[in-house]
C-alpha cells in the first residue's frame, strides 16, 4: 500500500514540476517517516551524502569536461571537414558527413546531447544552406547523436554500470559493433532520401583534400586513441581515461591548434559542473528511494511475479524494453537508469540475461526516448538549433528512429552482435 | 540591488564549481601519474568522492538557479495561469520544504559525526567533508527563493511559462562550435 502511495506521490509531484530529484527524495522520506518513525531522518543527510559519492561516476564530469574543451577549440570543425572530405562527394553527402562526424565526436564526448550542440550548430546551418529541409537537416543530426551514444565513452553506459554492478569497460566495447552498424544504416537512410528528393553532393571527391583535412585533425583522432586504446587496453579506468581526455585535450587544442577561447572554456566548465551536479543529485536521491525499495524487497518481488508468468527471457526482453520505452517517452534517461535499473536487475539476473548485453538494450531503448516527445532532450536541442518545429522534424525523425529500432531488436535478439567484441577480448 | 544580489550568488556558486571542477580533474591526473610510477596515493579514491559530492550540492544549487534541473513542466504549461500559479507556489514548497529538512538533520548528523575522520586522511574531519548537506541545502533555498520572483512572473503569462527543456551545455557549446576562428 505504502508503495502505491509512493508511485502516486511521485507522479503527482512530477507533474506539478517538482524536480524528479527532489520528487522522489520527498516521497521516500516520507515512506520512511511512515514505516521507521522520526529517529531515521539523520540517514537522510547519511545517504544523500554517500549516494553522491560513487566513485565511478566520476567519469562523468570528467567526459563532459573534455567535451567542452574539445568543442572550444576547433576540434568538432576539423573533424567535420575530414568526414566531408571522406563523404562529401556522394549524393546527400553533407547528410552523411553529419552521421560520421557524429560518430567520431562519440568516441570521445560520451553526451548525445553535447554531440547535437557542437555538430548541429555547424551543420544543420550547413544543410539548410545547402538546400536539404531544416526538419530532415535536425532530424539527422538528432538521431545519429543517439545512436552516437552506444559508442565508447557513453555517460548512460557509466550510470548503468555503476547501478546495475557490471564493467563499464565490457560495456563500451559491446557498443562498437552494434554503434557502426546503427551508423551504417543511418547513412543508407540518408541515401535513399538524397536520391529520392534530389539532395545536392557537397564537394567533388579529392584525394589531396582528404589527406589534407586528415593532416589537420589527425591530432584530434589521437583523442579517441589515447581514451578508449587506454581503457581498452587495461592501462587505465574509465574514470583516469576520462582524466586523460580532458589532458589531452586541453594539450591539443592549447598547444597544437592554439585554439582554446578561455571565456567559452570558463562557461562550458560551469555547464559541465552543473550537467553533473544534476545528474548526481539525481543518483543521491534515488539512493534514498533504493534504499526503502530494498528494504521492502521491491525489486525481488517484481523479480518473482513476472517470473512466475514467464521465464522466457525473450518474453521478458520484450515486456522489459516495452517498459524501457515507455519509461523513456517521460523520463530523462539518466533519471531512467537511476530509477528503474536497481529495481529491474534481480530480473535480468533471475532469467539469466548478461547485465552487459541488457545494459546495450537499456541505453539504446532509453535514446529512443531521446527522440520522442514530450521528454525528448537531443530532439529539443536539434529542432532549437535549427529553428524547426519539433513536429515537423519528426515526420522525417521517424525513419532515423526506425533504424535505431532495428538495431534495438538486432541486439535484443541477437546478442553475438554486442558480445562478440566483448568476448573475444574478454571471453 | 535584487539583481546584484543574484549576480553575485551566481558569481560565488560558478567560482566553486570552477575549482571544484579543476581539481577534481587535477587529482585524477596526478593519481594516474603516481599509479604509473607504483606509488598509488591511498587517500586519492576517499578524497575524489568527497569532491565530487561537494560538486554535486554546490552545482545543484547552481541548477536551481537556472532551474536546470530534470524535471516534466509539459502539464503546468498547459494550465491557465489562475490554476498554474496555486501549483507552482506547491512545488516550490516543497522544494523548500524538502531542503530545509535536509539542512536541519545535516547539522544533526554534524554534531553525530563529532571526533571522525575520513579512512585514508586522518587530520581530515568527516564533518568537514558532511558539511556539504546542510550548506548545500541552504544554497539551494537561496537559489530558490532569488528565482521565486521570475518564476511566479512567467508563471502569469497566459502563453505559459518557459522550463529550461533544452541541457544546459548546449548554450555554450552552439556558441562556442559556431565560432570560427579569425572572425
Amino acid at each position: 500500500m505504502t508503495l502505491f502511495f509512493m508511485l502516486f506521490g511521485l507522479f503527482a509531484l512530477i507533474f506539478i514540476n517538482v524536480p524528479i530529484a527532489v520528487a522522489l527524495a520527498v516521497v521516500a522520506v516520507v515512506a520512511m517517516l511512515l514505516t521507521q518513525g522520526v529517529d531515521i531522518l539523520p540517514n537522510v543527510a547519511l545517504v544523500m551524502f554517500d549516494g553522491a559519492t560513487k566513485f565511478p561516476l566520476l567519469a562523468i564530469p570528467l567526459f563532459i569536461f573534455a567535451g567542452a574543451i574539445m568543442n572550444t577549440s576547433g576540434i568538432s570543425r576539423r573533424l567535420i571537414a575530414f568526414a566531408s572530405a571522406l563523404f562529401g562527394f556522394i549524393k546527400g553527402g553533407l547528410a552523411m558527413v553529419n552521421v560520421a562526424a557524429s560518430m567520431f565526436f562519440a568516441e570521445m564526448s560520451g553526451s548525445a546531447v553535447a554531440d547535437v550542440a557542437a555538430l548541429g550548430s555547424i551543420l544543420i546551418p550547413a544543410m539548410k544552406k545547402k538546400g536539404y529541409p531544416r526538419g530532415f537537416a535536425a532530424a539527422v543530426t538528432s538521431s545519429s547523436a543517439t545512436i552516437a551514444i552506444i559508442i565508447p565513452p557513453s555517460i548512460p553506459m557509466i550510470l548503468y554500470a555503476v547501478m546495475s554492478d557490471s564493467s563499464v569497460v565490457k560495456l563500451f566495447v559491446a557498443g562498437i559493433i552494434p554503434g557502426i552498424l546503427g551508423g551504417t544504416l543511418m547513412m543508407g537512410v540518408c541515401y535513399w532520401f538524397a536520391v529520392r528528393f534530389s539532395y545536392p553532393v557537397e564537394e567533388v571527391f579529392r584525394l589531396k583534400r582528404l589527406w589534407f583535412t586528415f593532416k589537420d585533425a589527425s591530432w584530434a583522432f589521437l583523442l579517441p586513441l589515447i581514451i578508449l586504446g587506454g581503457i581498452f587496453g587495461g592501462i587505465v579506468t574509465a574514470t583516469e581515461g576520462a582524466g586523460l581526455a580532458v589532458a589531452a585535450s586541453l594539450f591539443i587544442g592549447g598547444v597544437i591548434y592554439r585554439e582554446l577561447n578561455w571565456q567559452h572554456l570558463r562557461k562550458a566548465i560551469v555547464e559541465g559542473g552543473i550537467s553533473t551536479a544534476v545528474v548526481m543529485l539525481l543518483v543521491a536521491s534515488s539512493a534514498l528511494v533504493g534504499n526503502y525499495l530494498t528494504e521492502q524487497q521491491v525489486p525481488q518481488q517484481l523479480a518473482l511475479a513476472i517470473t512466475r508468468l514467464t521465464e522466457n527471457r525473450y518474453m521478458v526482453l520484450a515486456l522489459l524494453n516495452v517498459f524501457f520505452f515507455v519509461v523513456g517517452l517521460f523520463l530523462h534517461s539518466a533519471a531512467a537508469i537511476i530509477l528503474v535499473v536497481p529495481i529491474v536487475m534481480p530480473l535480468v539476473n533471475a532469467i539469466g540475461i548478461d547485465p552487459v548485453h541488457f545494459g546495450l538494450i537499456v541505453t539504446l531503448n532509453l535514446g529512443i526516448g531521446q527522440q520522442t516527445p514530450p521528454v525528448a532532450s537531443v530532439l529539443i536541442t536539434a529542432c532549437s538549433v535549427a529553428k524547426a518545429d519539433i513536429w515537423e522534424v519528426s515526420r522525417v525523425n521517424v525513419f532515423f528512429v526506425a533504424v535505431i529500432v532495428a538495431v534495438l531488436l538486432l541486439i535484443t535478439y541477437v546478442p553475438a552482435i554486442p558480445l562478440f567484441l566483448v568476448n573475444v577480448f574478454y571471453g | 540591488m535584487y539583481s546584484r544580489i543574484q549576480k553575485g550568488f551566481q558569481r560565488l556558486l560558478e567560482s566553486i564549481v570552477i575549482v571544484l571542477m579543476v581539481t577534481l580533474t587535477g587529482i585524477v591526473l596526478v593519481a594516474v601519474l603516481y599509479r604509473k610510477m607504483g606509488a598509488s596515493l591511498s587517500w586519492y579514491d576517499e578524497i575524489a568522492s568527497v569532491l565530487l559530492a561537494w560538486l554535486t550540492y554546490y552545482g545543484a544549487a547552481l541548477a536551481a538557479l537556472h532551474r536546470g534541473h530534470i524535471g516534466f513542466s509539459g502539464l503546468i504549461k498547459v494550465m491557465k495561469p489562475a490554476l498554474r500559479i496555486p501549483f507552482i507556489i506547491l512545488s516550490e514548497a516543497c522544494i523548500i520544504g524538502f531542503f530545509a529538512l535536509l539542512a536541519w538533520v545535516g547539522v544533526d548528523v554534524l554534531i553525530i559525526l563529532e571526533g571522525d575522520s575520513l579512512v585514508s586522511l586522518p587530520q581530515v574531519p568527516t564533518r568537514l567533508t558532511q558539511s556539504v548537506i546542510p550548506i548545500g541545502a541552504v544554497l539551494f533555498i537561496i537559489a530558490e527563493i532569488l528565482g521565486l520572483p521570475e518564476l511566479l512572473r512567467e508563471a502569469k503569462r497566459p502563453d505559459g511559462f518557459s522550463q529550461h527543456e533544452i541541457p544546459a551545455e548546449m548554450e555554450t557549446q552552439t556558441e562556442a562550435a559556431m565560432e570560427v576562428p579569425g572572425k
